[in-house]
């Protein structure tokens, strides 16, 4: 078990990300069919689209959800991997969690089966809904808290069902647009979930600074805890889809005068505003795996002037230590067995500074593919536009330096090194970053045109900004592991800008009539995505671990 | 629709890589009986963690970690707090490390050690 036990648990934030996500998109598609498009005042076929869209999520969640059980009970079953025995399979079947998981994967499967036979039997549609926000709940913070668990469980149920109202509608409304035809329809429709859509986000908001308040408890453990810092990047990421939420308000207002055009803008908006809602939703999933900050003690959390300290500019050294002056490398089980319970050991002066290193060359790179990025919007400097080849040399760069005891540099081998959740994840990322790199130099230099194809830079961008927001160092000290989330968080942050920013420019229509009317929000797009990239790269340059 | 399922998989697998593995963080060792790298008189010694939330009292567990490098279970006793694990055990002078995998109630599994001594 002590080969899989950290890829295990990756894998589980992973999987609890993809719940959630498909959670808010099943819930969300139930009230619309409930209040958007009810059958009374909406197209046959809207709700039949919105049906056969959410019933596929259903389908997911109910998947993910049962691979979450297997997970959960494999890890259970196979003891801690340090030699003390697991669960019987009669335990793990019996837990608590195990029957929440469970209720939710039948309620989410009944919930695809109901939607297969069309918008009929709403009551029935309604229990699986809340069956599903029910069990999720239980899984939640809420249900293993000391104190105060009732108004907990009610703030969290809120706040899922919120976020599933406001983004996964969305999705959902988006779907019953694209299957309409009657124009007015098709208006009262955006404006039904208009008014839902700021309900939801009041709900959404109250219930969030209710919970913030009860899991957070104090200004500095709202900066300076990775629990804080995620809060913060969700208040940002919030902020930017109601930015958006503010426009498609109106642009519905428009829908009634000259429905087609604008509803494409609308659409486009909507993209975006939905893209924001799911990142904040992976960022919610990594909040699931991180200590509450009322819990951190005192003398774990950063204050704001160490923060300001940290964060100052220093100019990089650009020097790394010689591979032969690391500590030496512990055998790989050993390493695993230590790392799982501790966290791993805790960075000495010459890890720092390979890891600075490391950060700070990454990060002249990625400057230097904004900065031609940039170039490249100006007349005449074609050239320039060939900024994502940089990327090949920064995964060359993660190939060859992210991990320095195992292969290439180190003694550990190619593919036992994988049992390292940190090494797989490098690793990946190379990989990524290659195909992304690849993609989006071919479609900057007009090789590829295919409407989808386009879009795997940006998503790529948002999501792995998005996912940022989760990742560890595993340093084993939890001061200096939220030093590196404070630099890694508006990475991600600004990742995430970046990438949905290129997506409305990309997405944007470009057969619009009236170009002189292009969106300044879309103007502006097109110019700060390149600016987040060398954001980026300016941060990696600052990096410290010292 | 090849394309379109590629470029699924291909979103999928980056969430994998950008996920991290910091699921072992969620429950935090509030208090503990040994403390971290703390001395205690043998051989009878109680094991008692504190944790600041539920947790599995049948299906988390303990083991020890011997100053010859064996890994020997303990036994959990009935929990007299929701959020508390404990045991029993006698141990000879020498260094151990206590090892725990706590099962929280929402479903999160954690693991943690105490590093201790036994004069």
């Amino acid at each position: 078990m002590i080969w899989l036990i950290q890829d295990f648990d990756l894998l589980s934030v992973l999987l609890r990300a993809l719940a959630l996500s498909f959670e808010a998109v099943a819930v969300g598609g139930v009230l619309v069919l409930l209040v958007v498009a009810p059958a009374r005042l909406a197209e046959a076929a809207a709700r039949n689209g919105v049906c056969r869209f959410v019933a596929r999520f259903s389908l997911a969640l109910a998947i993910v959800q049962l691979l979450t059980a297997a997970e959960s009970a494999l890890t259970l079953m196979g003891g801690d991997g340090s030699g003390t025995p697991g669960l019987g399979l009669r335990e793990v079947l019996s837990a608590s969690f195990f029957r929440a998981d469970f209720i939710l994967a039948v309620a989410a499967l009944a919930l695809y089966f109901l939607l297969r036979r069309g918008p009929g039997q709403l009551w029935a549609v309604c229990l699986t809904g809340v069956a599903i926000v029910a069990s999720s709940t239980a899984l939640s913070h809420a249900a293993s808290r000391m104190d105060g668990r009732p108004l907990l469980l009610l703030l969290t149920a809120s706040h899922h069902l919120g976020a599933a109202a406001w983004i996964g509608g969305m999705a959902s409304l988006l779907v019953a647009i694209r299957a309409s035809k009657d124009a007015r329809k098709i208006h009262a429709m955006a404006q039904r979930f208009s008014t839902m859509a700021m309900v939801s986000v009041a709900v959404l908001v109250a219930a969030g600074i209710g919970m913030a308040k009860l899991y957070v408890g104090s200004w500095s453990g709202m900066y300076g805890t990775s629990y804080g810092v995620v809060i913060l990047a969700k208040t940002y990421l919030l902020l930017l889809a109601l930015t958006l939420g503010a426009s498609n308000f109106w642009l519905v207002r428009e829908t009634r005068s000259e429905a087609v055009p604008v509803l494409r803008r609308l659409r486009r908006f909507s993209e975006i505003e939905i893209g924001l809602g799911f990142t904040a939703l992976l960022a919610a999933a990594s909040l699931t795996s991180q200590p509450p900050a009322i819990d951190v003690g005192q003398q774990d959390i950063l204050s704001a002037h160490e923060i300001a300290q940290r964060m100052s500019w220093k100019w990089p050294r650009l020097q790394t230590p010689r591979h032969a002056d690391l500590p030496p490398t512990a055998p790989l089980k050993e390493h695993l067995e230590d790392s799982s319970f501790s966290g791993g050991a805790p960075n000495d002066a010459m890890n720092q500074r390979w890891s600075e290193y490391n950060h700070q060359w990454s990060g002249l790179i990625v400057l230097a593919a904004g900065l031609l990025a940039l170039v490249s919007r100006f007349k005449g400097q074609g050239w320039a536009r060939n900024w994502p080849l940089l990327f090949l040399g920064l995964a060359i760069f993660i190939v060859l330096r992210a991990d320095p005891d195992a292969w290439p540099l180190g003694p550990r081998p190619f593919w036992g090194s994988f049992a390292e959740a940190e090494v797989l994840e490098h690793r990946l990322f190379a990989a990524l970053i290659t195909c992304f790199a690849i993609f989006e130099w071919a479609v900057e230099t007009g090789r590829l045109k295919d409407g989808k194809a386009v879009l795997v830079f940006p998503a790529l961008c948002a999501v792995g900004g998005a996912l940022l927001l989760t990742h560890s160092h595993g340093t084993g000290d939890l001061r200096d592991e939220l030093y590196a989330e404070l630099s890694h968080t508006p990475i991600a942050l600004l990742g995430a800008t970046a990438g949905w920013g290129r997506w409305l420019e990309l997405r944007w229509p470009q057969s619009d009539a009236h170009p002189e009317r292009r969106s300044t929000i879309v103007r502006m797009a097109s110019w700060i995505w390149p600016v987040c990239l060398m954001l980026v790269g300016l941060i990696l340059l600052d990096y410290r671990e010292s | 629709m090849i394309k379109r399922n590629l470029l699924g998989a291909f979103l999928v697998v980056t969430c994998l890589v950008s996920v991290s593995q910091l699921a072992f963080a969620h429950a935090v060792l509030v208090s503990s009986t040994p403390k971290i790298h703390g001395i205690l008189h043998g051989p009878t010694i109680d094991v008692d963690l504190q944790f600041n939330s539920r947790v599995d009292g049948t299906r988390s567990s303990l083991s020890l970690v011997t100053p010859g490098g064996a890994v020997q279970p303990l036994t959990l006793e009935k929990q007299t707090a929701p959020n508390e694990l404990g045991a029993h055990t006698k141990l000879n002078p020498g260094k151990y490390t206590l090892r725990w995998t706590a099962l929280a109630t929402d479903g999160h599994i954690t693991r943690g050690e105490v590093p201790f001594t036994v004069d």
